[in-house]
């Protein structure tokens, strides 16, 4: 196990750099967001959690697939060469690092494989972040309520906990140890050091969020015996507006529209983040659609991840990372609703 | 304010109950629990026991009106309507999506609302600085007086000593980040339009990938939809998951129509809006 202090950390981050793209926690106007660095100081560990999910580290909201020109032969559309390099991503919070392994089901799992995801997942290395134990967890988070602990250091190659004004970076992977070998900045830890790694990460499974733990069979089956129920869902959907902020905070939610843009007949093949909350989500080119109101979106969204996702694929499709809850204008919390469906 | 948040919360459930037990309309559009008391959400109160999970507190920042046009037309609806929600009853009144005989308006005259991501009092802020609603039926208490007004324009004070083309620099570093969820579109009282410009395909307006060219579609289009008709309630920018201040350009373009045609949006059902409507002494400031 290696260990840095906290104010070192820019020296950590240009190392890093060195060896590849570095993707951690930057401050922005409204909280903080995983960017690219460009300049090591950029890296602010000061953060509770980001606004938006790292999943855009391989799942970007807009990515290029063929360029092509209009009234030409489309033998002469070029694809967009993938220009994968290594990179790490810094700073994840273990609830997160949970929902790469959920979105691995669908990008690589069910045979279908993602080129672009699994290419840039290869490529990345993971430093998980313990959540700081010594804060109480935001109003909005429930990881816990799924197993989930707040020091999990499964997932990441590298895990890291903040020790007073130290930072304690332990490998989890081979990937994990040969990259902490190479980083000339870090000192050993000591054997106190060692300890408190292992009782944080015990006390991080003790550490609760709201609700108490759940089983996922139970609600799956529940939601599906809900179904029909137009008032529950009615009940549970007055408030929302239908619009895809929690969507596209999301770190689990992976749907994606194909879109061709063109300007001035220079044209674009792209992927694009779709939201099953948006109207035209479900709008076939006959024109039908067979979502046209709000409680059948909703009720979607909440199936799909805890309904239909348990029964396909085994693990519910959240991580309780609360950052829907938190972007959300008129403050629906899915849990409640699941919350609320188990009691009805 | 002469009577609290609590005793504004006990008339809105009695009122609520009484509307409700006899009839006189058959929802109330109010506030209800969220998952804890700094998160309450919108609530439809749909018979006399629903009436008691209304709440209202300092975080009831949200906009009603929106969702006056989900229920079909001829409905009777009550609403809980705080200044800046009731300019946007009398805008949809004005613009025919709402029948003024089909709403009974619960006045709810306040200050001191906060936005509950941020905890920041949104008074002149991002809202018209009123606290009294301006049209009601039944108020929740007294009107507020010797409150200071602010400008609702005072906001505007740092934007108006940008020049053209730093307004252009600003604009466009603010789109660049939006991530097109559409939240302010679908908080805000009047983007009622279905299908939204935006969703269209054929003709295609913007695109849907959130870079600079579609998020300036997008954003400039909408933002001239509610030339004359924003009622700077702030919900947009509320909503906004990343902060953009959508409230500067709505309330430069709110002052803008103000001084030309006399008329602020929302402030009396006899006004027509001012982009529909024609007056031969109408301004000649742009053309000059």
């Amino acid at each position: 196990m290696k260990k840095t202090s906290i104010s070192e950390i820019s020296d950590l981050a240009a190392q890093l750099m060195g060896k590849g793209a570095l993707i951690a926690p930057v401050r922005e106007e409204a909280g903080f967001n995983f960017r690219e660095i460009s300049d090591a100081k950029q890296v602010d560990l000061n953060f509770y959690n980001t606004i938006i999910s790292p999943k855009s580290a391989f799942f970007p909201q807009t990515e290029d697939f063929v360029r092509y020109q209009t009234g030409k032969d489309i033998l002469e559309a070029t694809p967009v060469e993938l220009n994968i390099k290594p990179a790490f991503l810094f700073g994840v919070r273990p609830c997160d690092v949970k929902s790469f392994e959920i979105m691995d089901i669908h990008f690589t799992g069910t045979g279908a494989v993602d080129p672009y995801w699994q290419k840039r997942r290869e490529a990345a290395a993971i430093f998980g972040y313990a959540f700081d134990l010594n804060t109480p967890a935001d109003g909005a988070d429930f990881y816990s309520t799924l197993g989930i602990g707040a020091a999990d250091p499964e997932g990441s190659d590298v895990f890291m906990i903040k020790k007073g004004d130290d930072l304690l970076l332990k490998a989890i992977t081979p990937k994990g140890e040969k990259l902490l070998a190479e980083m000339s900045v870090l000192s050993d830890a000591t054997p106190d050091d060692l300890n408190y790694f292992d009782d944080t990460v015990a006390a991080g499974r003790a550490f609760k969020t709201r609700f108490t733990c759940v089983e996922a069979k139970p609600i799956a089956k529940k939601f599906e015996d809900l179904f029909g129920n137009t008032e529950f869902w009615e009940k549970v959907s007055n408030a929302c507006l239908s619009c895809g902020a929690c969507t596209f905070v999301c770190p689990t939610c992976y749907c994606f529209d194909i879109c061709d843009e063109t300007l001035f007949g220079k044209g674009t093949r792209r992927r694009v983040w779709d939201a099953c909350m948006f109207t035209d989500f479900t709008l076939e080119a006959s024109g039908h659609n067979p979502r046209t109101k709000v409680y059948q979106r909703l009720r979607q969204k909440v199936c799909h991840k805890y309904s239909y996702h348990i029964r396909k694929y085994g693990p519910i499709s959240c991580v309780g990372c609360g950052r829907c809850t938190r972007a959300c204008p008129v403050n629906i919390d899915i849990f409640s609703i699941v919350d609320e469906a188990m009691k009805a | 304010m002469a009577i609290s948040f609590k005793q504004i919360e006990d008339k809105l459930k009695a009122e609520a109950k009484k509307l409700l037990d006899t009839g006189t309309v058959t929802v109330v559009l109010a506030y209800g629990q969220g998952y804890d008391e700094k998160h309450p959400m919108p609530y439809a109160a749909k018979n006399a026991a629903d009436a008691a999970n209304i709440v209202f507190n300092e975080y009831c920042a949200a906009n009603m009106a929106r969702y006056l046009v989900r229920y079909p037309r001829g409905t009777k609806i009550a609403i809980a309507v705080k200044a800046a929600d009731s300019r946007a009853v009398i805008q949809l009144i004005q613009e025919d999506k709402v029948k003024r005989e089909d709403l009974v308006l619960l006045g709810i005259p306040v200050y001191g609302i906060k936005n509950f991501k941020t905890g920041e009092i949104i008074d002149s802020k991002t809202t018209g600085g009123l606290y009294n609603p301006v049209l009601y039926d039944i108020l929740l208490g007294e009107e507020v007086h010797g409150q200071p007004v602010n400008s609702p324009y005072d906001v505007l004070v740092q934007y108006e000593a940008m020049d053209n083309e730093a307004r252009w620099v600003f604009w466009k570093k603010e789109f660049d980040r939006c991530i097109r969820c559409y939240a302010c579109r679908k908080a805000c009282p009047m983007c009622y339009c279905d299908p939204c410009f935006i969703d269209q395909n054929k003709p295609k307006w913007g695109e849907k990938s959130p870079d600079s060219q579609g998020n300036l579609m997008y954003h400039l289009t909408r933002f001239h939809h509610l030339a004359g008709r924003c009622i700077d309630c702030g919900e947009c920018s509320r909503a906004c998951p990343v902060d953009i201040p959508l409230y500067l350009f709505h309330k430069k373009v709110a002052k803008e129509c103000e001084e030309m045609f006399g008329q602020a949006a929302g402030m009396s059902i006899e006004d027509k809006p001012v982009l529909v409507n024609f007056r031969v002494d109408d301004s000649d400031k742009i053309l000059a």
